[in-house]
């Protein structure tokens, strides 16, 4: 009696489970979801690790985007090239976040629910970072690598950062700036995050060094009437104008300080994010002598940073280059130390991957070798500061393994 | 004729069934990435309604939705951030009454007033609330300023933590159904029966002695409520909210919704929600269309998407609805059907 009893006890479930199953396949052809079905597995000998790419390929910031996308491509047919890693090829899963974050959320959710990569790199502004940092990190479990450079201060567990941080755009750039320009320092900023906690640092560092901020204004990201301020400058007597202002509005402000003469009298331009596809913004003649500090140039002719730089052209084009900006080389870091980690991990298991990422390190990069501050998630990394010179930069100092000052 | 008339009134509850049972059968079946997008789905589509109770049948055009959304987010984000009180039982009703009194403030500002506004002033004014807001959020570090606020902790009910997945997606279609069926009485009660003659003809209501504005200024209001309510469960279902959902953007998504589904049939909000939301994320991603087409919907999908838009805005005004029911019958839903079946052959127009 009961022997029967239980056998039509597991038959009924079991034949639940059928209908189960059959109605989720039913579910899924219906819904599209077409990459998760069709996987080339038999084209691999083992299963594929999965490397989640979300970025913006469309909308506003689709400028950097395109190149963060395209780095990680040619990296990781690269590595692909050369035998993938733990003997599994790398898949790459990419996703459009649009510029969007309320669509990001919905896009990240797939990478790491349905496409369960084993990591996820991307997100170019901080507000795209913030948006979609708890959907991988908290609520997905999954490691995220964050390739662009930044204000600092983000010290989430299992989130690492690969660009550079406010210590390392800041620490030698402004006394550079002090001995090659002068002490009085404008502050000509855009309205959010980045440039408030940026001139936040700078001003410390002014001060410290024996400078003066003179005024420190900020605009919405488009303003673009700086007549005011131009004349502020001009009649205060400023030797360094450190700007934060970003396109579109930048261009006129630059436009109106070469008119004003600012260059002319011996005044020093710096924007520490203007890298080299950024110098095609503005004409030439009106940026000579603007100084940045950056991570890789390719004017540091260092032989792996011109071996990486040459191929992506000839993948690419010469339509907008592999630089610091547009979180090229940060996305290029960011992919290699995950490749290191997960070889010394032999794992791709978050918590593994990310012990070993902690006090990951590569030889060489763009600009140089790098290596992971344990217990913080930021890098230490060479960084340049370069003058631009008849639309190109020239570097005029280097500096070796800046500390990034986060989270220790 | 009368034949004819039954049957296309009939369709539309056809289509609220059969969109009922799926949305009731669906999440048990599809594996959980699906549940969090369908349950993205009912979230936005309270949105949608609220901007299709107000343009659909007041004839408001409002393009600051997102404005009461946003607020109401931020509001119960900021709550549950800085007091720790995280019960749904105290949040969504605060987020309802942070919509409803914006809603009426809004009101208050660009509808009522001693001459009828027009509907440039409405759209344009309502547009402005939002970008307004937007650009505070932007540059207000308490806020987290462009960042907005993410990191959030999950929704309780007593003791229970509400996990976005299943149980997430049937509160989020619970209230979605309690909304939507208070919203169809009241576009169907004699309330109703005066907005759809107000969105006909303002003049002519407001001559037979109603005070057209008090009318405009409640449905507005309740419009405000619901996207509230949205905007609070959205901001815990994705874990962030920030200036994005606060702006014209947005208000504007929540238009096309509407103009997309269908206006004026509260469904067809739903269902451009669900369409556009679905060709958004699955756009991009259509692999077996040769590599060329592909290589072009990985950046031109939105290109794409706005053909598509204003293909179906110049041949079908009536929206993806329009497929299902002709444009009239929106008039005849109220009151006594077989009176308003005679009515019809009077020939009633309908404007937006």
């Amino acid at each position: 009696m009961s022997g029967k009893k239980k056998n039509d006890g597991v038959d009924s479930n079991s034949r639940r489970i059928f209908t189960q199953r059959t109605s989720l396949m039913a579910g899924l052809v219906a819904l599209g979801g077409g990459s998760f079905l069709m996987q080339p597995e038999g084209a691999w000998a083992a299963d594929p690790i999965k490397v989640g790419i979300a970025t913006d390929l469309t909308g506003p910031i689709s400028w950097a985007g395109i190149v963060n996308a395209n780095v990680a491509k040619m990296v990781i047919a690269e590595i692909n090239k050369g035998g993938g890693l733990l003997g599994r090829p790398l898949q790459m899963v990419l996703e459009d976040t649009a510029s969007n974050e309320q669509l990001a959320v919905t896009k990240v959710r797939k990478l790491v629910s349905q496409d369960k990569v084993d990591v996820v790199l991307g997100g170019v502004t901080s507000s795209m970072r913030n948006a979609i940092k708890d959907t991988i990190v908290n609520r997905g479990k999954t490691l995220y690598i964050y390739p662009q450079l930044y204000e600092g201060k983000e010290c989430t567990p299992n989130l690492f950062c690969t660009g550079p941080t406010p210590a390392q755009q800041c620490d030698t750039f402004i006394p550079w700036l002090i001995k090659n320009g002068g002490k009085k320092f404008y502050l000509p900023s855009a309205d959010y995050v980045w440039p408030h906690t940026l001139n936040d640092y700078a001003k410390k560092v002014i001060k410290a060094n024996g400078g003066e901020v003179v005024g420190e204004e900020y605009f919405p990201v488009d303003h673009s009437e700086y007549s005011a301020t131009v004349n502020k400058i001009m009649t205060s007597g400023v030797n360094v104008v450190f700007n934060t202002t970003i396109p579109p509005g930048v261009g006129s402000l630059f436009k109106q300080l070469h008119e004003a003469g600012f260059g002319k009298k011996g005044g020093r331009l710096a924007c520490v994010y203007y890298d080299e596809n950024a110098l095609g913004i503005t004409p030439a003649n009106e940026i000579e002598g603007l100084a940045t500090c950056l991570d890789y140039f390719s004017a540091i002719n260092d032989p792996m940073g011109a071996k990486i730089f040459n191929n992506y052209k000839t993948l690419y084009g010469d339509k907008s280059r592999f630089c610091a900006g547009g979180a090229g080389t940060g996305m290029w870091r960011g992919l290699m130390l995950w490749a290191e980690a997960v070889k010394e991990a032999k794992s791709v298991k978050r918590d593994a991957v990310a012990a070993a990422l902690d006090h990951a390190k590569l030889t060489d990069g763009p600009g140089g070798g790098c290596e992971m501050v344990p217990g913080t998630r930021h890098l230490k990394m060479n960084m340049y500061i370069a003058v631009s010179k008849g639309g190109q930069y020239n570097v005029v100092e280097s500096s070796k393994m800046v500390l990034p000052g986060e989270c220790a | 004729m009368q034949k004819v008339h039954r049957v296309t009134i009939s369709a539309l509850t056809g289509i609220e069934i059969v969109l009922f049972v799926l949305a009731l059968v669906l999440p048990l079946l599809l594996e959980n990435f699906w549940v969090l997008f369908i349950t993205k789905i009912f979230i936005l589509a309270l949105l949608a309604i609220s901007f299709d109770l107000v343009w659909g049948y007041a004839g408001i055009m409002s393009f600051g939705q997102a404005l009461f959304f946003g607020v109401s987010g931020y509001v119960v984000a900021l709550l549950s951030q800085k007091t720790g009180v995280h019960s749904i039982f105290v949040l969504l009703p605060i987020a309802a009454i942070v919509g409803l009194l914006l809603g009426f403030m809004m009101a208050a500002l660009v509808i009522l007033g001693k001459r009828i506004p027009s509907l440039a002033f409405v759209a344009l004014g309502t547009m402005t609330g939002s970008y307004v807001i937007e650009r505070l959020a932007r540059g207000w570090s308490y806020v987290g300023g462009q960042n907005g606020i993410s990191s959030l902790a999950r929704l309780t009910a007593g003791e229970f933590e509400i996990e976005e997945g299943i149980v997430f997606c049937y509160m989020a279609l619970s209230l979605l159904v309690i909304i939507y069926l208070l919203s169809r009485w009241l576009v169907r009660s004699q309330f109703g029966l005066v907005l759809a003659g107000i969105r006909q003809h303002e003049n002519r209501v407001s001559f037979l002695g109603y005070n057209v504005q008090t009318f405009k200024a409640v449905i507005f209001s309740l419009s405000g409520m619901i996207a509230g309510i949205s905007g609070a469960l959205f901001a815990f279902h994705e874990g962030f909210i920030g200036p994005g959902q606060l702006g014209p953007v947005l208000s504007t998504q929540a238009v096309l919704y509407v103009l997309f589904g269908g206006v004026g049939t509260l469904v067809g909000a739903i269902i451009g929600v669900t369409v556009l939301d679905l060709m958004n994320f699955l756009l991009p991603q259509v692999e077996f269309l040769g590599p060329t087409l592909t290589n072009f919907l990985e950046t031109g999908w939105p290109i794409l998407l706005g053909l598509l838009l204003l293909c179906t805005v110049m041949f079908r005004p009536a929206g993806l609805m329009g497929f299902f029911m002709r444009d009239r019958s929106r008039n005849l839903l109220f009151g006594n059907k077989d009176k308003m079946n005679q009515s019809s052959e009077n020939g009633l127009e309908s404007r937006p």
